[in-house]
């Protein structure tokens, strides 16, 4: 049996956050509405700022303190925002049908998690942080990757990229005590802040010269 | 006086004296100048790296041993041959109107950073830092390559960094997987993320993530090293971009990203002994270089050919490492050093030929560029013999170093293997130029004032090319053998 560092409430306040990650992962595959989409990316880091808190608190370890904070300020209030900002700017309000319909998403994302699950079994031993971090975190990147298959607009790709991040960190701290050195972490911060940003450019002039926001008209490059 | 510092602050430097001035004479000096110190600092770093072994800097965040300094001295000397060919393009691209000033001074700000990115992967000691390094390097080249706002750019620069990114995000997983490794194999609570720590405790790293680590990596970096089945997004980058921009991407950007899965490659075989990662390697790189072949062939358009044919050179490096004897990974290292300075006067004359013409449809600029470009055309084609693997250049004697290794250490197959792709490349090669080379053209002139476009920026990697073809000073021999010895697992 594996030994958990963290007593027994943090192991289980963990637990519920990081089920509630995947809960919010799978509203975002079905979701069509831009807006609500951001909300859903925005509530699953919250969650996961959640889980570093907890972290932080129940070993009281500073550097995960400021983890927390850049999670909170980063992909809690201003990438949401950012996002927010371009949507309601370009007036574009619904996803075009993806191209795997809802339902048949959420079965297939059933079946990822299924696949996470399995996929993190022979790795619980080394998990400091309850069973199912680890196995959330996989699932989180592996539906992050068909999000970003099955869907057309480019705000709802950099939504799934985000969220495959997020699945990143969450191993992070299943599979570590304390998370990253703080330097590492601070690039990780802004490495994704700036990326957004530049998606966000991109995705401008992509408007701007094809009238659309639709990938699939992406495709004069071929061979 | 601090090597590795001044490596990282003079691009940044320049990057902010070019967005403070306004005249494009003066931005395209500082970018020359710049490059021009970090080459110097290279071979600085490169004779001290030789005699007294790693170098590290602010308590060991920055470290460079061998390899980090070969792959500085390449960074510079791309980069340098870059900010050189990029101010008089440039200016012809702003009469032509194709771009505005604004962009330009995009480029001259973007550029430094860009090379400032790359030197911090390869100097960064820290695993975590090394990433964040190449993912900034991936995000300040994407404006670069959109830089055009063509339709076609900003759809090349699209999938450039969507998979990019998330390539990179897979990397990042191995990355937290190897740090994972050591909190398990490390008595200390927070243990150091440093290579040069990981590398010493390697043999006690948990198997089983050590192993997950390196495929992830080696799919994550990969994909930014532009790794057949996931380079889809490499022809359409490096064609769209502006040729200053297709060559750093090609010369160096690639590599940098190879370096980094080299350093994986590094842990894991002293964890779990050569076989598992080099077998990896080799796999991944004869399908680079098999799917290379055809897509040479058949291409339409110079600038996506030249594109394969970096595939097929980013497989033949990854084959020599993962054949794993000192005499092939020597081969390998060599073979970055003959490509860097090779591709980029590919991608130069490339840039010639399309201002000249308008298009780089092989269909469109016709037989006869001979006559039209005959300087560029006589670049274009010593450096396609040399791209080719055909002596006098040095890419012939990397290439036969490589293939006799293989036999040497007994793997016939394989080197027969690689033997017969670099063949179909070469042919592939030959057949696309005779298209447009020779003959006669087709009753065009394209006037007296563009033959000498570019010639400086050519000839100093040409001249490089073939001085460095047939000597190679004794501190760089040392290098690339300490080089081959940290990768075979050497202490």
């Amino acid at each position: 049996m594996h030994t958990a560092p963290t007593s027994e409430i943090p192991a289980q306040l963990i637990a519920l956050f990081a089920a509630l990650m995947l809960v919010a992962q799978l509203l975002l595959a079905v979701q069509r509405m831009l807006l609500t989409s951001i909300r859903l990316f925005a509530i699953q880091s919250l969650f996961l700022a959640g889980i570093a808190a907890v972290v932080a608190y129940s070993h009281n370890a500073f550097h995960v303190y400021v983890v927390v904070a850049l999670t909170l300020i980063g992909k809690v209030a201003f990438l949401p925002w950012l996002l927010d900002r371009q949507v309601r700017r370009m007036k574009i309000i619904q996803e075009i049908e993806p191209l795997v319909n809802f339902p048949m998403s959420m079965l297939i994302c059933g079946g990822l998690t299924l696949l996470g699950y399995l996929v993190a079994r022979p790795f619980t031993s080394l998990e400091r942080l309850g069973n199912n971090t680890l196995a959330v975190a996989i699932t989180l990147v592996l539906t992050g990757f068909f999000l970003m298959i099955n869907r057309r607009k480019a705000i709802t790709q950099v939504l799934a990229l985000l969220t495959v991040e997020n699945g990143v960190m969450l191993a992070a701290v299943a599979l570590t005590t304390y998370g990253m050195p703080l330097v590492v972490e601070l690039g990780i911060f802004f490495d994704v802040l700036v990326a957004v940003m530049i998606l966000g450019i991109l995705v401008y002039r992509i408007r701007e010269t094809f009238a659309s926001m639709d990938i699939s008209k992406l495709s004069q490059l071929k061979g | 006086m601090s090597l590795l510092a001044s490596l990282l602050f003079v691009p940044a430097g320049a990057a902010l004296g070019c967005s403070l001035v306004r005249s494009r004479r003066v931005m395209a000096v500082l970018g020359m100048l710049a490059f021009g110190l970090t080459l110097a600092v290279g071979v600085a770093l490169l004779l001290r790296v030789a005699a007294d072994g790693a170098v590290t800097e602010w308590s060991g965040f920055l470290r460079a041993d061998a390899l980090s300094a070969w792959m500085v001295v390449l960074i510079s000397v791309v980069s340098l041959a870059t900010s050189v060919y990029a101010g008089r393009y440039f200016q012809r691209d702003l009469v032509a109107r194709v771009v505005t000033e604004w962009q330009v001074k995009e480029f001259f700000i973007l550029t430094p950073l860009f090379g400032c990115g790359m030197f911090l992967a390869v100097l960064a000691n820290s695993l975590g830092v090394m990433w964040a390094a190449v993912e900034a390097t991936a995000l300040s080249s994407v404006l670069l390559v959109a830089l055009y706002n063509r339709r076609t750019s900003l759809e090349g620069a699209w999938k450039y960094v969507i998979l990019g990114s998330l390539g990179l995000a897979l990397a990042l997983l191995g990355t937290v997987f190897i740090y994972a490794a050591a909190c398990k194999g490390s008595s200390r609570q927070l243990p150091s993320f440093d290579w040069s720590y990981l590398v010493t405790i390697a043999p006690q790293l948990d198997p089983r993530l050590v192993r997950l680590a390196f495929v992830f990596a080696l799919v994550g970096y990969g994909t930014k090293a532009g790794l057949a089945p996931m380079h889809t997004w490499l022809p359409d980058a490096h064609s769209e971009a502006p040729s200053p921009t297709s060559a750093m991407l090609s010369g160096v950007s690639l590599k940098i990203a190879l370096y980094a899965l080299l350093r994986f490659h590094i842990l894991t075989a002293a964890c779990l002994g050569p076989a598992f990662s080099c077998h990896l390697l080799l796999g991944f790189g004869l399908l680079s270089m098999f799917l290379a072949a055809p897509f040479i062939l058949v291409q339409e358009n110079l600038k996506r050919m030249l594109a394969y044919s970096s595939l097929e050179h980013v497989g033949l490096i990854c084959v020599g490492i993962g054949l794993g004897t000192p005499l092939t990974i020597f081969g390998a290292l060599l073979h970055m050093g003959y490509h860097a300075l090779t591709k980029p006067v590919l991608f130069f004359a490339a840039g010639n030929i399309h201002q000249s013409c308008h298009t780089l449809e092989f269909r469109l600029i016709g037989p006869g560029m001979v006559r039209l470009l005959p300087v560029t055309v006589l670049c274009l084609g010593l450096a396609a013999v040399a791209a080719t693997g055909l002596p006098p250049f040095g890419l012939f004697f990397s290439e036969l170093t490589v293939i006799s290794g293989g036999v040497a250490a007994g793997q016939m197959t394989i080197s027969v293997l690689v033997l017969a792709a670099l063949i179909a490349c070469f042919c592939g090669m030959l057949r696309q130029f005779t298209r447009i080379l020779p003959g006669e053209p087709k009753a065009r002139s394209l006037g007296d004032g563009r033959r000498m476009d570019g010639v400086p920026a050519m000839g100093l990697l040409l001249g490089g090319l073939l001085v460095f073809s047939v000597w190679l000073p004794r501190p760089v021999l040392d290098i690339m053998h300490q080089a081959a010895g940290i990768i075979g697992g050497e202490p």
